[in-house]
């Protein structure tokens, strides 16, 4: 009896350590911007302060403006909406939830001409840029991240 | 009816009175012998009384007193009721604590670590297809890559259309 409960000190220690922890209701932030390089660049919006860096790395623009955004809790995981700017939108349709995030289906429009679909599993650890345009002299790029 | 016994012990206690007391002695064979036995009996009493009164403890004989007779009383307890109370000791707990560690250790690093070497980690954004309208941009080309710095997985676009400034517009 004692010696079983010695073992089955480890084994409840396993169990705790792998039982998936419930995702539950979260807040998917997605952002048409404009990257340009000029000459006293505006601070990042604070959505995209956390990839601040890659977007410079990559895309070797100074200022990065959000002309479009969203906020979309998703809750069932399929959920769609909308983020949209004067002449660019794009279409989110969540397709369900996997262990790490969602799987999203997105469209992006100019008016109503599609550019660019792509299927892709968002985690939440880790945000999705897309490379969209170019606009005049910058880059249309989207943002999706879980807040 | 009381034996002769009772009687005669009795009788040197000095408990005896009355018609009894008469008629016990009446029934002794050698009543001078008896008395003398009784003066006997009465001197050895008092003697005990006097040299095995009750001694008075100091707190230190008390202490030793308790605790020798606690030992006495441990070392009768049965072997296997000792046993089960000693089992948990900290030695014991502090094996069965690494061992627990050890296992999850080992499981962590050779069971989680090597399930899928060759598949990339589900906490990154992964991107499962992407397509451009051939007909408004038939030159772009697509492809992905990850910045595993900040984690950030991007979708990389070549030859889309260009527009004007215009359509930065908020």
């Amino acid at each position: 009896m004692r010696c079983s409960l010695l073992f089955l000190i480890p084994f409840v220690s396993l169990i705790a350590a792998g039982t998936p922890r419930s995702q539950g209701a979260q807040t998917v932030w997605s952002g048409l911007v404009i990257a340009e390089n000029v000459g006293q660049p505006q601070p990042v919006p604070p959505e995209l302060t956390r990839i601040e860096g890659s977007l410079k790395r990559f895309f070797g623009y100074s200022e990065f403006k959000v002309i479009g955004q969203s906020e979309k809790t998703l809750r069932t995981g399929q959920e769609d909406w909308l983020a949209t700017s004067k002449f660019f939108a794009l279409h989110v349709d969540a397709r369900g939830e996997s262990e790490a995030g969602y799987v999203l289906n997105l469209k992006l429009y100019k008016e109503k001409e599609l550019l660019l679909e792509t299927d892709a599993k968002l985690s939440k650890r880790s945000p999705l840029v897309i490379k969209g345009p170019q606009v005049g002299s910058g880059q249309l790029v989207l943002v999706l991240v879980i807040q | 009816m009381k034996t002769f016994e009772e009687k005669w012990t009795a009788w040197l206690d000095g408990q005896l009175s009355g018609r009894e007391l008469s008629e016990f002695e009446a029934s002794l064979p050698d009543k001078a012998a008896a008395e003398a036995q009784k003066a006997d009996a009465m001197k050895l009493g008092a003697l005990l009384k006097r040299e095995l009164g009750a001694l008075e403890l100091t707190n230190e004989q008390f202490f030793n007193h308790e605790l020798h007779g606690k030992i006495l009383r441990e070392s009768r307890m049965p072997s296997g009721e000792r046993e089960a109370r000693t089992w948990w000791t900290i030695p014991r707990l502090l094996w069965a604590g690494t061992a627990s560690l050890a296992v999850f250790l080992v499981f962590t690093v050779f069971v989680v670590r090597d399930k899928n070497p060759a598949q990339e980690s589900p906490y990154l954004t992964q991107i499962l297809n992407a397509r451009v309208d051939p007909v408004v941009s038939p030159n772009a080309t697509v492809s992905m890559f990850k910045a595993k710095q900040d984690r950030v997985t991007i979708l990389w676009t070549e030859g889309l259309q260009s527009l004007p400034a215009d359509y930065a517009a908020k």
